[in-house]
């Protein structure tokens, strides 16, 4: 009971609406003939510290507060935000979405509202880093960078930026469902340059989640972060150029998890489905690729940052087979494709925030563990190329996908050679599927630090995969 | 809620935050407002999709103390709610450590306005719903009659309306109206497993600038179908034609790696290279802010410092970095008006055309790429190295041959620079940055 109570509480203090005024205006909404209407409320607060050239040069807190407003009619959104709650904007934001159904008459009112709860909390935190004092993460980012730095003396420049947010939400919709939550994220970054003999190269690290701040001594020590940046960037200074052409491609676990995201997770988004945009919209039940394949959407896996007890929607959101041994199982719904393929939702239905309306969306995507020992596939390459950090990837609803292969190494005769510059890899998605020939038994998941980008809005996720190794791939080195 | 009314009402606010900021202590103070009304349709198959229609307005500062700094943005304007924000943001620049380049700029006069710039267009906000619907539909039409067209992502139009106002407490106060629209649609061609996919966009200040939905739709429609049954090649070193949105994404590249930010961060190739040679006689690259009507264009910066026209390259000759006011002053060098927070953009960027016709450069090319999309992220800034996904179309003898896909480009921007061969006569300005056809001497192009 006293939990509901501050519940309540923070509601009425962050957004000064109450369920009637709700009412009334998603019944103002649905006047034009719209069929279903929901109302997202968004109190966010953002705060970042930047460190560079020795000094804590920047901090910064950021505040964002509004309402979406959302009518459906058959396929078709009409959709009105503003940061202004005021009666009468909000009146205008009612009328501007119900306009994309153009009748004269309502057909439908909204039902009585029930909250719903969820079962269990995503987010492992015990205290929310936003309410904990700026000291500690001044000294979380002085530690990164200082470990950085002191790792070779080739560091000639570091950069270490810590950011966290607390995204509070409050969903209506005209089904009468209401639904509250919070969002805790952190996340440190570290960039670091080196130079040596006139040649100087980047590296990355970073790390955090939907988790608090005893991550960062329990799990993921700043100074692992800070070491690691710099050592990718020292090792890069000995690198030679990517070769160029078709190559065996040994990927490493972890971040080998973009190529499922891109290459399999986008096209397989119900609203691309719909559509038949994309090139998997009739393959449900069919084989696209190897036997080794099984890949699962899970917004439920604690302290990831894909995941969510709700979606943006309200919809308690489950774990989705997508591919199973090669198959296609499933796709990812939000409630308007859902409602028009006739599916069940299954909790992908995300937004960047108020000002946009839910899209179909991955969360934690990642391809399942297969048999062979990471040591054992490397060994199976006479030539060819391990790939040990991916960045970022793009799709296209074609198939066709590239990523960025940010450090590896040459295979020779089952071993791993000289170290290799970035390259682009690229492939199409139902031909590279077949020539996936072994999947290894080290599924580990990514840093926690991804973003994936889709119609202009950006959501966190995060993509695992086990060491993987595909027959043929084209790579964008020098010739 | 007549709009000059409001107008006052913002420069009250700002003003009140300004005063607000000295009076708890901070020694400068910068406060930005933004007022925005944006329009958007998507059309698909004919029929509306999606129509959003809304005002937001938005608030960012800036404070000083002791040489510290600290900043904040909020999209809840309530005073009571700002004046939080810049309590806490003075508490903050207090724990953190002074930097001597940390600050506002001297106060300066700008010279021009929404007006002489040409930045506002009424039409835009006297344009009903039903005209912008009745653009989007037309282009996607265009389109759909095209029997090699076999599906539609959908078409776009999209109007802005963004009134930005800064005050700070050197004595600057300044704002302007800006309006924005374009028109875009998106397409699929081919059936099966073998779709390909383009679009086509066109987007400026002024309405009656606009392209008509019939050019945007044709062209779109001819983007599109020319990259049907793409062929494989075998990876190998040849010339390397870019065409004008491809130019435009290698400016965005030079720009990142002359952005001042990037240069006293060392995170470009070109820091230490100012007065000397980085490419060729044909490359002279300018940035200017003062086009009239250009998307780039705006009297001044974020921080208050006038834009105007710097040269940035000059025959090959690199002359001038693009700097906001801590950029400059860690550089030594004068700010460019290039300011925004804590970063740099571009106002109008772009490489001065040549006198060459893009269909002459193709001509002159025996064998070679005519790059016409990147797919992925491949730039790295610090050593100016590129590998991306690419498709294109083949070159032979001087003619398109046939589509290509599944390859990558790999290069270098340094290179590059020193290698462009030709440069095209027809540039556009369809956004801030943008180039006209280039041809490069020499890249891989990675296949088989």
């Amino acid at each position: 009971m006293t939990n509901k109570k501050i519940r309540v509480n923070f509601r009425k203090k962050l957004f000064p609406l109450e369920w009637p005024e709700l009412k009334k205006l998603m019944d103002l909404a649905l006047s034009k003939g719209g069929e279903f209407s929901d109302i997202f409320l968004e109190y966010r607060i953002s705060r970042s510290v930047l460190m560079e050239e020795d000094i804590i040069k920047e901090s910064s807190e950021n505040l964002t507060r509004g309402l979406g407003l959302r009518v459906i009619k058959k396929d078709r959104t009409g959709y009105a935000y503003t940061n202004d709650l005021s009666d009468e904007k909000l009146k205008q934001v009612a009328a501007n979405a119900a306009a994309i159904a153009n009748s004269s008459r309502s057909f439908c009112s909204s039902k009585q509202f029930k909250t719903l709860r969820p079962e269990r909390d995503v987010s492992l935190v015990k205290g929310f880093p936003t309410s904990r004092p700026l000291k500690d993460k001044l000294d979380l980012v002085e530690k990164t960078y200082r470990a950085a730095q002191n790792f070779d003396p080739a560091i000639k420049k570091i950069q270490v930026a810590y950011t966290e947010s607390k995204q509070q939400i409050w969903l209506v919709n005209s089904e009468g469902l209401s639904v509250l939550e919070d969002r805790p994220m952190v996340k440190i970054v570290a960039m670091v340059v080196a130079e040596k003999k006139g040649r100087k190269e980047a590296g990355f690290s970073g790390g955090g989640g939907r988790v608090g701040l005893d991550y960062f001594s329990n799990n993921l020590t700043p100074e692992k972060i800070g070491r690691e940046a710099a050592w990718e960037a020292i090792q890069l200074l000995e690198a030679a150029e990517a070769p160029a052409g078709e190559f065996t491609v040994v990927l490493g676990p972890g971040h080998s998890g973009v190529l499922i995201h891109e290459a399999v997770g986008h096209l397989l988004e119900a609203d691309f489905v719909r559509k038949k945009t994309s090139i998997l919209w009739d393959k449900l039940g069919k084989k696209v690729g190897s036997e080794q394949i099984t890949i699962y959407d899970d917004p439920t896996i604690s302290g990831l940052r894909g995941s969510y007890n709700f979606d943006d929607e309200g919809t308690p959101p489950q774990p989705t087979l997508l591919i199973e041994k090669g198959q296609v199982r499933g796709f990812l719904q939000d409630l308007l494709s859902a409602q028009l393929m006739k599916c069940r939702p299954t909790g992908h239905g995300r937004r960047q925030d108020f000002t946009n309306w839910p899209l179909p969306r991955m969360s934690n995507t990642y391809l399942e563990p297969g048999e062979y020992q990471p040591e054992e596939i490397i060994r199976s390459v006479k030539k060819g190329l391990y790939v040990s950090r991916l960045s970022g990837g793009q799709v296209e609803d074609s198939g066709k996908f590239t990523f960025s292969a940010s450090s590896g190494y040459l295979i020779e005769n089952g071993k791993l050679g000289r170290p290799i510059k970035q390259a682009t890899l690229i492939g199409t998605n139902l031909d590279i599927l077949q020539k996936v020939e072994m999947v290894g038994s080290d599924l580990e998941f990514d840093w926690q630090t991804g973003t994936c980008s889709k119609e202009g809005q950006e959501v966190p996720i995060s993509d695992g995969c086990p060491t993987m190794k595909i027959s043929k791939m084209t790579l964008g080195g020098i010739k | 809620m007549k709009p000059k009314d409001d107008t006052n009402n913002l420069r009250n606010l700002a003003e009140k935050i300004v005063h607000y900021g000295k009076k708890q202590g901070a020694e400068e103070i910068e406060v930005t407002l933004y007022d925005g009304l944006e329009f958007n349709v998507d059309v698909r198959r004919g029929k509306i999709e999606n129509l959003v229609e809304a005002g937001s307005r938005y608030c960012s500062l800036r404070v000083f103390k002791d040489k510290k700094a600290a900043s904040a943005s909020s999209s809840d304007l309530r005073l009571p709610v700002l004046q939080t924000l810049v309590r806490n943001a003075i508490r903050r620049a207090e724990l953190t450590q002074p930097d001597e380049y940390a600050g506002l700029p001297v106060s300066a006069t700008f010279k021009v306005n929404e007006n002489s710039l040409r930045l506002y267009d009424p039409e835009i906000s006297r344009m009903k719903p039903k005209e912008k619907i009745k653009l989007a539909r037309a282009a996607e039409k265009v389109a759909l009659q095209d029997k090699r067209i076999t599906n539609s992502f959908g078409a776009s139009f999209l109007t802005n309306e963004i009134k930005s106002l800064l005050v700070n407490s050197n004595g600057f106060a300044g704002e302007y109206r800006q309006t924005y629209c374009s028109l875009s649609l998106d397409l699929q061609a081919g059936s099966g497993d073998q779709l390909v996919e383009d679009y086509w966009f066109s987007a400026k200040r002024h309405l009656k600038d606009l392209a008509s939905p019939e050019e945007v739709g044709k062209k779109a429609v001819e983007r599109t179908v020319r990259q049907l049954h793409p062929r494989k090649i075998r990876t190998q070193n040849v010339p390397v034609v870019f065409e004008p949105t491809m130019t435009s994404w290698l400016l965005a590249f030079l720009f990142a790696c002359v952005s001042g930010t990037a240069v006293y961060q060392k995170t470009t190739f070109l820091e230490g290279k100012l007065g000397q040679t980085i490419g060729n006689r044909l490359v002279t690259v300018i940035d200017d802010g003062l086009l009239p009507g250009k998307l780039g264009s705006r009297p001044f910066d974020s921080e208050g410092v006038p834009t105007q026209r710097t040269v940035v390259v000059e025959k090959g000759l690199l002359q001038n970095y693009l700097c906001n006011t801590y950029a400059a002053r860690k550089l030594k060098l004068v700010p460019t008006g290039n300011g925004n927070g804590h970063s740099v953009v571009p106002n109008n960027f772009f490489i001065e055309p040549g006198t060459t016709a893009p269909e002459e450069i193709v001509s002159s090319t025996q064998k070679g790429l005519l790059l016409t999309k990147i797919i992925g992220h491949g730039l790295n800034p610090v050593t100016g190295d590129i590998s991306c996904g690419a498709f294109g179309l083949w070159l032979e003898d001087g003619e398109i041959a046939y589509p290509v896909s599944e390859i990558t480009i790999a290069g270098n921007l340094g290179r590059i620079l020193k290698s462009i061969e030709l440069v095209g006569n027809d540039l556009q300005f369809e956004s801030s940055i943008c180039g006209p056809t280039i041809k490069v001497a020499e890249m891989t192009v990675a296949g088989m």
